[in-house]
């Protein structure tokens, strides 16, 4: 399990770059808004996770189409684009620095990949349960 | 291309039968996050016009002079109507509007298209809706860009709600599970 090791790790790792990047566009210019941009970020797989088991039982229902997986995907990829373009808006309206906008943009980008990535490496270990 | 007259339904919306469209199970995953992204971009792009209108201050140079003109009640209402024909449109069976699932009672069929067309009547509207704001409150008096982006912001909100649309039920259309689980 040394590979799975040296991937937690470097997980963690991005993970902590990502809420430092958020942190900082925080900070610097005083205004606490973006901080909203990683609670989005860390709330964007809950519905897919949540909605994905109601799809599980696809044998029994038939081929009717799985609405519950489609509605998660859809709240998810809301989620994630509202997280992208509320640090583009308030920095439109001049509410937060540019910069800290961008900041937090790749802070919350990098906060979200990390939960993606760490779902695509452990899933494996999951399905040899099943 | 037309069909043959043994196929012929009549309880059929359209003469040409909905395209089958027989894609790959990823493309009903991308296509309902396409639509989902699409969605929340909609309602982005008309809040980021608000919230412009809410802290947009004097122009430069004379700080007496508000802002001629804000975002108000009327701007919103476009954006509803398509949001709740995006409703209407997506609560109903896809089936059930199709007409070819065998379903006994004939009434449900001309139900589910009476609600279709509220549907798309009111997505329309608010596309009609919001290009009367753009014309009637921005552009005849002559504002200046900045304040013309909200008339425009509106109209894009609704495009996009239209095309979300689109994609969704092209989406959820595709017959994909089917196949997929006789591979199985």
């Amino acid at each position: 399990m040394a590979a799975g090791l040296r991937t937690v790790i470097l997980l963690s790792f991005v993970l902590a770059v990502g809420f430092l990047l958020i942190i900082l566009s925080c900070a610097l210019w005083a205004n606490w808004l973006p901080l909203l941009v990683a609670l989005i970020f860390v709330l964007a797989p809950l519905p897919n996770a949540l909605f994905s088991h109601c799809g599980s039982d696809e044998f029994a229902g038939g081929y009717e189409s799985s609405g519950p997986v489609d509605l998660g995907r859809f709240i998810t990829s809301m989620v994630v684009v509202t997280g992208f373009a509320l640090p583009v808006v308030l920095a439109h309206s001049e509410v937060i620095h540019p910069n800290a906008s961008l900041m937090s943009i790749v802070g919350g980008g990098l906060v979200y990949g990390t939960i993606l990535a760490y779902a695509a490496a452990f899933k494996q270990d999951d399905s040899d349960y099943e | 291309m037309s069909l043959p007259r043994s196929n012929y339904d009549p309880r059929r919306v359209c003469l040409n039968p909905f395209p089958e469209l027989t894609l790959g199970k990823h493309k009903r995953t991308v296509g309902v996050y396409l639509a989902g992204g699409l969605f929340a971009l909609a309602n982005w792009v008309f809040l980021d016009a608000a919230i412009l209108s809410k802290h947009a201050h004097s122009p430069w140079g004379s700080p007496d002079e508000p802002p001629p003109v804000h975002v108000s009640f009327v701007d919103w209402v476009p954006g509803i109507c398509s949001l709740l024909g995006y409703l209407v449109i997506n609560m109903i069976d896809k089936d059930r509007i199709r007409g070819d699932q065998g379903f006994g009672d004939s009434r449900a069929v001309w139900r589910a298209r009476l609600f279709l067309f509220i549907g798309f009547a009111l997505m329309a509207g608010g596309l009609a809706g919001s290009v009367t704001v753009l014309i009637l409150k921005y552009i005849i008096n002559n504002y200046p860009q900045e304040f013309t982006y909200y008339g425009y912001a509106n109209v894009s909100q609704s495009i996009f709600l239209m095309f979300s649309a689109v994609i969704l039920w092209i989406a959820q259309n595709t017959s994909s599970e089917y196949e997929y689980n006789l591979t199985l």
